[in-house]
């Protein structure tokens, strides 16, 4: 099966991913690990705001937004065909 | 409120997530009246509230909303600072039942520690309404919590919870198989780990708990000691087994996270449905709109300019009345109290302060009315999600946008309105750059003084003044965030929080709060300021006189009226006047200052007119005009026959305009701010740079007023010009175009690239 990993920050709205990764050394990232952003979690880009930054994710059954900083600490993967 | 325990109280904490309806909870239980928002982080101190039951008095401590104990803001620590405390008392877990999973690693972290909390599962109408249903029997048991479910913003549910609370007999439930407990490997890590401290995990607090979890999953290992340091590395390994990749130490707090997600997911499944779709479609298409790429902007900038206009132009019918009503006031005193030094404190310091204060509560009262709809509705996240690349570019936060813009009115009810950031240092920093956005009060003044000195083009002048404004305080937002950046790493998260319909009594309350809130805090610092700067300002009473102008005017009105002898009452009667002002000590203070401020080419008129300035920066106008009266009738043509020029005249206004805020803004920053020290040193901040910048000023333009100045000259002038205009429109090009399409440079397999780029 072929699957492509993606940065969150590039993951295109609309899309959803499976967060594969996300950057432990990050003192950020522990936040985002204690919001669920933990590896194997669907994610789902919603919207890029108008000036293309930050960007709403749906993870968990709620909706969060985060800065291109933030979104960039974790990885994604999608199945191409899915999208 | 006193921390005093009667026989009978019990104290109670609210922890729970940010939007989970704590405070809605806690509003219900104490029935006091708080802060009830519809976005994170509306509890930014820890509040009490008391309820007295049959059974005796429960305390009820407010903490401040946190997703995990974990702090990333000082405000979030406090929940693991009172943590033991509070573990001594009673714990209730609000968990926003609509977001379950994330709510619950709150709850998990608290039962790992031992705490088990009483759990409002709140919001609890939308979930069953979606379809969720919980066995509250099996949740109870699986995890050692007591549940009650409520609808707190309507207060369903909370008697019967308030009820529980107050019960005399034990609240501690015994649990044989907690599923959110701690695995044995991790469990046996934390016992090494305490171990090491010579603790034992049966007796530690909570806290220690804690605190042992943590160094297992520290960021930097380096610093722990060797023993933990083995303990984590057999950690790593035991989890690894059955593994197709080893885990290394560094990803445990990963592990930690995953594992807790883990145990939450199989507490859901196994007690409870969770409906299918939790977002509503219609909130959906709401959404799509309000935040649409090309409407969204719009939209919020209508919706901006309706608050604005309806806040500063509505306002000013409710502020005539203000306005009118203190007049009255004023003559009453005037008409009804004898002359003399009582009747000037009474209708020049005290009414006119109060008076002072009293003009700002339309505009506050308005404008909180709107945020409340905004906040409780849910748009002011949404606002803030739009409004943040721009606001960013200056380090600030999307939710900074509001207060900003209203600046431009008023700075007094602008600095107010930073309540709606959450996070203490971009609420701070927002605060710091507030009294830089030009209000509507200072207009006129910079119109007076462009007219008195620059009859010809005064709109040019304006023009630049607002220019270099504009960049100081860009360069000031700038400076900040880069100087604190090691300081704040609170991360940048916006919980979107669903669209609700704002409850009357949660916006009547927060009307209510605002004003009374001012009025008390703000109030009393305006209050006291403006009677300081008055009393300056007559103080002392009997200022020495060079001559006896009484006796020598007596005798002037004696004679015949005749045209020569009223100018000579005129001129004597001036005289006297500008003799006494210079006697008093704010004319003596200006004197003490003037070395300091004569490096600026201001004589020490400019000096002594920027005292009152303090108070309302019109008062340097007034003030300059009789300072100036000797002169000349004319303040301009005054000025100009001392010697000042164009220049000087320039770089006045330009220290007029950014060296201090006004009294009432200074005064509402010092009360929410809370902090003495950051309110001074923000005072040293404005003077420093209006300093720095007017000296500029003077130098670049007298380099210029040279004709003969040497090349080099010439060109650091051209440069600084470039500079600054480039700096500017950096930052303009950043929020607008900025690293958006980079990124896309930096992904080239991205296959949405032509879609999702420079839309």
């Amino acid at each position: 099966m072929v699957r492509t990993t993606y940065s969150l920050a590039d993951l295109p709205e609309g899309s959803t991913g499976t967060i594969r990764d996300i950057d432990a050394l990050s003192p950020t990232a522990r936040r985002l690990l204690d919001m669920g952003f933990v590896p194997g979690t669907p994610i789902k880009a919603i919207k890029r705001a108008p000036m293309g930054d930050p960007t709403t994710y749906e993870i968990r059954g709620y909706q969060v937004g985060l800065r291109r900083t933030e979104s960039a600490l974790i990885d994604v993967e999608i199945k191409p065909d899915v999208k | 409120m006193s921390n005093k325990i009667t026989t009978n109280s019990r104290n109670v904490y609210l922890v729970g997530n940010p939007n989970s309806g704590k405070t809605s909870l806690f509003n219900a239980i104490t029935g006091e009246r708080h802060r009830v928002g519809n976005w994170p982080g509306v509890t930014v101190q820890k509040i009490e509230g008391i309820t007295d039951t049959a059974n005796g008095r429960l305390i009820i401590n407010d903490l401040p909303g946190t997703y995990s104990l974990t702090p990333a803001t000082p405000e979030e620590e406090i929940v693991l600072k009172t943590l033991d405390e509070a573990a001594t008392g009673i714990i209730i877990n609000v968990v926003d039942i609509a977001n379950f999973e994330r709510n619950l690693f709150l709850t998990t972290q608290l039962v790992e520690l031992g705490v088990n909390p009483v759990v409002s599962l709140n919001c609890f109408d939308s979930f069953t309404q979606a379809g969720g249903s919980i066995d509250l029997q099996k949740f109870s048991s699986f995890t050692g919590t007591t549940p009650f479910p409520t609808v707190a913003r309507r207060g369903e549910g909370v008697s019967s919870m308030i009820d529980y609370l107050s019960r005399p007999e034990s609240l501690t439930i015994e649990c044989c198989n907690n599923m959110l407990a701690l695995p044995d490997l991790w469990k046996k890590a934390a016992e090494d780990v305490l171990a090491c401290q010579g603790l034992k995990w049966a007796s530690a607090t909570p806290v220690q708990r804690y605190n042992a979890l943590r160094e297992l999953i520290s960021l930097k290992p380096l610093e722990s000691d060797i023993k933990v340091q083995e303990i984590r590395r057999q950690l790593a390994t035991q989890l690894s087994q059955g593994r197709e990749k080893p885990v290394k130490v560094i990803d445990l707090a990963c592990e930690l996270a995953s594992d807790r997600y883990r145990r939450i997911e199989k507490l859901i499944a196994a007690c409870a449905t969770i409906p299918g779709k939790s977002i509503p479609a219609w909130q959906e298409k709401l959404d799509a709109v309000l935040t649409h790429r090309f409407l969204g902007l719009p939209i919020f900038a209508l919706m901006m300019a309706w608050v604005f206009w309806t806040t500063f132009s509505l306002g000013e019918i409710p502020m005539g009345w203000m306005e009118s009503l203190v007049e009255m006031a004023g003559n009453f005193v005037k008409a009804n109290v004898q002359e003399g030094l009582l009747q000037e404190l009474l209708a020049d310091g005290v009414i006119s302060g109060v008076g002072g204060v009293l003009v700002f509560i339309p505009n506050i009262l308005i404008l909180f009315f709107w945020i409340a709809i905004l906040e409780d509705s849910g748009y002011m996240s949404r606002a803030a999600f739009i409004m943040d690349r721009m606001m960013n570019s200056i380090g600030l936060h999307g939710r900074a946008f509001i207060p900003m813009i209203m600046g431009l009115g008023c700075n007094v009810p602008a600095v107010l309105a930073t309540r709606i950031i959450d996070n203490r240092f971009q609420r701070l920093l927002t605060m710091l750059l507030i009294p830089l956005v030009t209000c509507a009060a200072r207009l006129p003044v910079l119109v007076l003084l462009c007219g008195t000195f620059f009859p010809e083009n005064p709109s040019i002048w304006m023009f630049s003044l607002f220019f270099v404004n504009l960049l100081v305080l860009i360069f000031l937002g700038h400076m900040t965030s880069f100087l604190f950046k090691s300081v704040e790493n609170s991360p940048f998260l916006l919980e979107m929080p669903p669209y609700r319909l704002p409850t009357a009594a949660s916006v009547w309350h927060m009307l209510y709060e605002k004003a009374m809130h001012f009025v008390e805090k703000a109030g009393t610092v305006i209050l006291a300021g403006a009677i300081v700067i008055w009393v300056l300002s007559v103080f002392p009473r009997e200022v020495p006189l060079s001559f006896n102008y009484e006796a020598e005017l007596a005798a002037l009105k004696a004679q015949a009226v005749t045209a020569e002898t009223t100018e000579q009452i005129a001129a004597l009667t001036h005289k006297r006047d500008i003799e006494q002002m210079e006697g008093r000590y704010m004319a003596r203070i200006g004197k003490l200052m003037h070395p300091v401020m004569a490096p600026l080419g201001f004589s020490w008129r400019e000096t002594v007119s920027l005292i009152p300035g303090f108070l309302a920066k019109e008062s340097v106008v007034s003030t300059l005009t009789v300072l100036y009266l000797p002169y000349d009738e004319d303040l301009g043509k005054g000025m100009r026959k001392t010697g000042m020029n164009k220049l000087s005249a320039f770089v006045f206004m330009l220290f007029t305009l950014l060296y201090i805020p006004c009294i009432a803004t200074l005064g509402v920053v010092w009360r929410e701010s809370g902090s003495t020290k950051f309110t001074a040193l923000s005072l040293l901040v404005y003077f420093v740079i209006a300093y720095l910048v007017s000296f500029a000023a003077l130098k670049i333009g007298e380099a210029l007023q040279a004709s003969n100045g040497t090349a080099a000259e010439a060109v650091t002038i051209v440069l600084v010009g470039i500079f600054a205009g480039w700096y500017l429109l950096r930052t303009l090009l950043n929020t607008f175009i900025g690293r958006q399409c980079n990124s896309c440079a930096g992904c080239s397999g991205c296959p949405s690239k032509n879609s999702d780029c420079h839309g």
